[in-house]
């Protein structure tokens, strides 16, 4: 579904990805792990298009896509959901998510997906009407999820969907995740919460210094002891769980 | 004012009421007060208000949408105000208007001639936007960084249109006859056609923009382009094709607005210098970048002017505008409706 080949991208001319390559097959979820500053969002934004690619190729579904304007890779299928919940805080939840659906031709697709993310996330359809501003963190989450969803892509992006939310409610997101999955998806998705990462997805990517550092099956990845030491902390100290 | 001296925001409310109880009872005590000229006053006010709305909405949508304090502004309410009087001129004057319809009046070639303001300011704006605006705000990769070059465009085009404006019009005054009719009764005040036309188209302009903004989608990409770029990208919008969109739309508005004040004054080519200050002063007023707050803005900033020039003095009516953006300022920067910061994802 996404195959990146040698990835080379930055902003202005700091160079942060130096070569990174990976795939994501067709209706599987991957993950895609690293520390702090290491270029995993900045490898999203360049699959989204908001910066440009320097060099290397970014595939979807067959066809180069790096450099489109982003609007042109949302109408292709490929969604991405942004780190810092971002939304538009003055308008409503259903105005949030029709902004989502805004490629979208008719007013009744519009509607049915409006109902399938409430059927994800029944806690907006209690919320539709209030202002984005006034929801809690994992609303907002669940928010911003919805409003990926909304397009009907082929491919979502998702960076850090348990950043900073209650365990009860990571949980919920990551089922979620899943199910969207089981709905014929493809997920793409970057977490610092290691272990429930490597739980959820069937491949994982690990990034280090712009490039991608080790890379297998989830549950391989859970023993191997380079992932260990960094992330799954054997002294406990930057694990996440 | 003082550093580190913050007003809380009741504090800054209750000042706001000092002052504009300490205006109204000044303005009580002028021999030239009565129940006529007061009625006078706010229709005047009013109207004059919801043309510096107007012009004020138009620069507060290009900040928010291109993150950029147009200053060319004045000019498409200008070259607005000419393309009205040069439509308006051909079809009544060239007589061509009745040779379509026998029974036509005035204010058929008006309402054309409004028309044409507010559409080929929208073109021009859109192509300005695109060959002057574009290559700026394209630097960085973003559609957000727009950085001084802007601001310095911005003043170079100002001087660019209104020296073309000049060669095509010379600095004469140009006085444009709508005719329009009697002038009208309105609760014992005698309003010339001109100020109603003003009034009411200005409402309806007005309110067809807030049904635009909230009730259609294209109005929704707007809002939301205003807001942010990014995330409007990542919605799948077509961000460079909505900020001319926005770019146009301004300008539309700065023209029409321009055509609706020509019959009142005279078209001239540096009435667009005065307005953009009203105008600013506005937005400032009712809090930059928010838009209905540069409606309000206009409204108090127009009666404020109005009333200042009938009860104190007619002398100094431009300056009026100023003083009350610098008290606004002073007690409440953010103006009346204004953010406190404006995200930026
Ligand atoms: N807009 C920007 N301008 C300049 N440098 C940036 C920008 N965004 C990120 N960077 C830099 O690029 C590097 C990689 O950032 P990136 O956001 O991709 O990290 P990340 O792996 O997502 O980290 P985190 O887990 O903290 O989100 C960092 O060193 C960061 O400082
Ligand atoms: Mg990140």
């Amino acid at each position: 579904m996404l195959k990146i080949k040698n990835l080379v991208s930055g902003y202005g001319s700091v160079q942060i990805l130096n070569g990174a390559n990976m795939k994501v097959e067709n209706q599987s979820i991957v993950a895609l792990l690293g520390g702090n500053g290491t270029g995993k969002s900045t490898i999203l934004k360049a699959c989204s298009g908001i910066i440009r690619t320097w060099k290397g190729s970014i595939n979807f579904n067959g066809e180069d896509i790096q450099n489109l304007p982003p609007h042109n890779i949302v109408e292709k299928g490929l969604v991405q959901v942004t780190q810092g919940k971002d939304v538009f805080p003055a308008m409503t939840v259903l105005e949030n998510l029709k902004l989502g659906g805004f490629t979208l031709k008719s007013k009744q697709t519009l509607n049915d997906n409006i109902e399938k993310v409430f059927n994800y996330f029944p806690r907006l359809n209690e919320r539709k009407s209030q202002l984005a501003a006034t929801l809690s963190g994992g609303e907002l989450q669940m928010l911003c999820i919805g409003r990926g969803l909304m397009s009907n892509p082929k491919m979502i992006m998702l960076d850090e969907p348990s950043a900073a939310l209650a365990p009860q409610i990571v949980l919920d997101i990551f089922k979620n995740i899943n199910k969207i999955r089981k709905d014929g998806l493809t997920v793409l998705v970057v977490e610092q919460n290691v272990r429930m990462a490597l739980l959820l997805a069937d491949y994982g990517y690990v990034i280090k210094d712009g490039v991608i550092n080790v890379e297998g099956e989830s549950k391989k990845l859970m023993y191997d002891e380079s992932v260990k030491d960094s992330y799954l902390g054997g002294g406990g100290t930057t694990a996440n769980v | 004012m003082f550093k580190g001296f913050k007003l809380t925001r009741k504090l800054e409310n209750t000042l706001m009421l000092v002052f504009t109880l300490i205006f109204l009872g000044y303005i009580s005590m002028s021999p030239d007060m009565n129940l006529e000229s007061l009625k006078g006053v706010l229709i005047i006010g009013i109207t004059v208000g919801i043309i510096y709305g107007l012009v004020a909405v138009g620069i507060s949508l290009i900040y928010t949408g291109l993150d950029v304090v147009n200053f060319s502004h004045g000019e498409f309410f200008m070259l607005g105000a000419f393309t009205g009087l040069t439509v308006y001129n051909f079809l009544i004057d060239g007589e061509l208007i009745y040779a379509i319809f026998p029974d036509a009046y005035g204010w058929v070639g008006y309402v054309i001639g409004l028309f044409f303001a507010f559409v080929v300011m929208g073109l021009f704006g859109v192509l300005i936007e695109r060959v002057f605006l574009r290559p700026l705000t394209k630097k960085g990769g973003g559609y957000t960084v727009a950085g001084m070059g802007i601001i310095i465009c911005g003043f170079g085009l100002s001087v660019v249109l209104l020296n073309l404006a000049y060669i095509i019009w010379n600095p004469t005054a140009h006085p444009f006859h709508a005719d329009l009719g009697l002038p009208i009764n309105i609760g014992g005040v005698t309003l010339p056609m001109t100020y109603l036309w003003m009034l009411v188209t200005g409402f309806t302009v007005a309110g067809a923009l807030y049904f635009f903004l909230n009730k259609t989608k294209m109005g929704l990409g707007v809002r939301a382009v205003a807001h942010s770029k990014v995330i409007s990208n990542l919605v799948g919008i077509n961000v460079p094709l909505y900020i001319s969109i926005i770019f146009g739309i301004a300008c539309a508005l700065a023209g029409l607005a321009g055509t609706l004040v020509g019959p009142t004054y005279q078209v001239v080519v540096y009435m667009g210098y005065i307005i953009l200050l009203k105008a600013f002063a506005s937005a400032v007023v009712g809090g930059f970048g928010s838009l209905p707050g540069a409606i309000v803005g206009g409204f108090t900033v127009g009666l404020f002017e109005t009333s200042c020039a009938f009860f104190i003095s007619g002398s100094h009516k431009d300056a009026y505008a100023f003083l009350l953006m610098i008290v606004v300022l002073l007690i409440k920067p953010t103006g009346f409706f204004g953010v406190q910061v404006k995200m930026k994802a």
